[in-house]
């Protein structure tokens, strides 16, 4: 069972799954048995607002570390996130079709984006955030656009 | 369509949009309210500002528990469907403007104050399908009535 590490910025609660990486963007890997799932943090999906459309790179797509893995439009900025592991794309989440609303329903969960037959997992990591980093980052992110409202 | 609205009978159809100001689905939703009471069907359907249901206003109270409701949500709060729900009204359906936009992608809406083309071209591909819905509310009403 997923574990979290939790905290309350002004009225928002935002949760890190702990048994995953993170890029700088949100962009969280899990891996399982050999292929990485790939999502989004539930910090970047309460920052972005409600998903109206997710465009992931179709199974198939060879992807470099870095390279643009999925754009989201949400209803109020459209944004592009890019991938946190080289390989290929293995299998895309249907639900993105005609259900992306599940990236905010359960974004480590039901909402995932893809998953990539990673060409070295091993490498990738050490690009990554553990969790607790990502948590300290996401914490400053979201204490800097709470001084915002 | 409810028990409670089978026995009554009812002049319009009740439409209920987004409060949220400053929001451009909100603005979305307002519009489209206004097209349909205003150019659309203004002999069948009547608007209820979410406000006066807010504020507890009687007239705004009794228009929503006499009438079926059309809400349009700006987001998924659902503000106008809840309100609407707790004022003893009866929604009979609950428009979300992001859904219709999923269905409508070549209108993206931007702007507050003022709708770009795309969200005024959404407001009234919105507007329409929620007339489709008062005709059926009306041909209802007309039949049993």
């Amino acid at each position: 069972m997923t574990e979290f590490l939790e905290t309350t910025v002004d009225k928002f609660i935002f949760r890190v799954a702990t048994d995953r990486f993170y890029n700088g963007e949100g962009v969280w890997a899990n891996e399982e048995n050999g292929r990485v799932r790939i999502g989004l943090s539930d910090f970047v999906q309460q920052r972005s607002g409600d998903v109206a459309f997710a465009e992931i790179k179709p199974i198939g797509t060879s992807l470099d570390f870095g390279d643009e893995l999925a754009v989201i439009e949400t209803i109020k900025v459209n944004i592009a996130f890019t991938s946190p592991v080289t390989g290929k794309v293995i299998e895309v989440n249907p639900a993105m079709n005609d259900a992306p609303e599940a990236i905010n329903q359960d974004p480590f969960g039901e909402g995932w984006l893809a998953v990539i037959e990673p060409a070295d997992w091993a490498a990738d990591q050490t690009r990554l955030l553990d969790p607790q980093a990502y948590f300290r980052q996401m914490k400053t992110e979201a204490e800097e656009e709470a001084k915002k409202l | 369509m409810s028990e409670k609205l089978k026995n009554n009978t009812f002049q319009k159809v009740v439409i209920v949009p987004c409060s949220g100001i400053g929001k451009t689905y909100g603005t979305v939703s307002r519009e489209a309210a206004y097209d349909l009471i205003e150019d659309l069907r203004p002999e069948s359907a009547q608007l209820v500002p979410l406000s006066l249901l807010v504020l507890g206003d009687e007239t705004a109270r009794q228009a929503v528990a006499g009438s079926p409701a059309i809400t349009i949500d700006g987001c998924k709060l659902a503000c106008a469907t809840k309100m609407v729900q707790e004022s003893g009204g009866t929604v009979v359906q609950d428009f979300a403007v992001l859904d219709v936009y999923r269905r409508y992608r070549q209108f993206k809406p931007q702007g507050i104050a003022n709708l770009n083309e795309g969200g005024e071209l959404l407001a009234d591909a919105l507007a329409e399908e929620a007339a489709e819905v008062v005709d059926q509310l009306i041909a209802g009403e007309n039949e049993n009535g």
